[in-house]
């Protein structure tokens, strides 16, 4: 039970930074589109560690298969909002940004 | 130690809804004064959690983020297509009235 | 109550509250749009954060309905607001 607390708390600290960074990539990155790559993907890990890390922590399976669900459902939220606003983006001819 | 934590979580959720407030209200884009709403009432649904209402916390992020939302971002659109110009007025205007009048009909026979 | 999770949610809480600069200076109304998802994915995480902290697993709801209608907004600006009024520029359907 301790083992499974400590790593469930080693997870939970693993994942936040990745939600800082992925605040950082979207204040500090050039272009829609690389501040949409930081902010989905490096958000979406964040939030599965934080999931995986409390499931470790929560013993009991009705609570993980929520939390799994809530990361499921953030999964598709993410991915298909980014899909939508990166190809309206190529259809308003924003140009991704190239080092010149 | 558990309570001092507490305390600073909500004097800085405070602190953040307050200069949300604050930039939605002073703001002159209409755009962005809609993004901001939207984020207003994430973090007031936070907020509302914080307090002890978990009910008024989910009414909150049912109505904030699935209704009010994209309803203003839709009436947004329709306010632009008639600042635009009356010609699109009237055949928005008119496309409407026949929608709205087909269910009359259909009620009437 | 377990004060190392409050405090996890409390070190969340300033990447909302920074990601609010990008509101305020976006260039293009998407970015706008995306900080409203990344609050959207902060607070899903907060809430879980905050629902292990201070032990009640009603929380786990609000963090499922904000997972579930966090797309809605997103998209009804990519289909209502965003796209330019009316001018078809290409003809293979967007929606």
């Amino acid at each position: 039970m301790n083992i499974l607390y400590n790593s469930g708390t080693v997870l939970i600290i693993l994942g936040l930074p990745f939600f800082l960074s992925g605040t950082v990539g979207l204040i500090r990155f050039p272009d829609i589109y690389t501040r949409l790559h930081a902010l989905t993907k490096a958000d979406n890990v964040g939030l599965g560690c934080i999931v995986c890390g409390l499931a470790l922590q929560s013993g009991s399976w009705a609570v993980t298969a929520k939390l799994l669900l809530i990361w499921l459902l953030v999964l598709i939220a993410s991915s298909a909002s980014c899909h939508l606003i990166a190809r309206s983006a190529m259809h308003k001819n924003i140009q991704p940004w190239t080092r010149s | 130690m558990s309570y001092s934590i507490l305390t600073c979580f909500d004097i800085l959720l405070i602190l953040t809804l307050l200069w949300l407030g604050w930039r939605l209200l002073s703001t002159e884009d209409i755009f962005k004064a809609v993004v901001l709403f939207i984020s207003f009432g994430l973090l007031m649904a936070l907020a509302w959690v914080r307090m002890r209402a978990p009910d008024v916390a989910l009414a909150e992020a049912a109505l904030g983020a699935g209704l009010t939302g994209p309803l203003f971002l839709a009436a947004l659109r329709r306010m632009k297509r008639i600042h635009k110009g009356e010609r699109r007025l009237d055949s928005d205007e008119n496309r409407g009235e026949d929608h709205e009048a087909d269910p009359e009909q259909t009620q009437a026979a | 109550m377990s004060w190392m999770h409050i405090f996890f949610a409390l070190v969340l809480l300033p990447a909302i509250g920074v990601g609010m600069i990008r509101i305020l200076r976006g260039p293009t109304a998407a970015d706008r749009m995306m900080t409203a998802q990344l609050f959207g994915t902060c607070g899903v995480a907060i809430l879980l954060l905050l629902s292990a902290g201070m032990g009640n697993p009603v929380l786990l709801d609000i963090a499922l309905v904000f997972s579930l209608l966090a797309a809605l907004a997103t998209m009804t600006f990519i289909r209502r607001t965003w796209r330019g009024s009316g001018k078809k520029k290409h003809e293979y359907p967007l929606q």
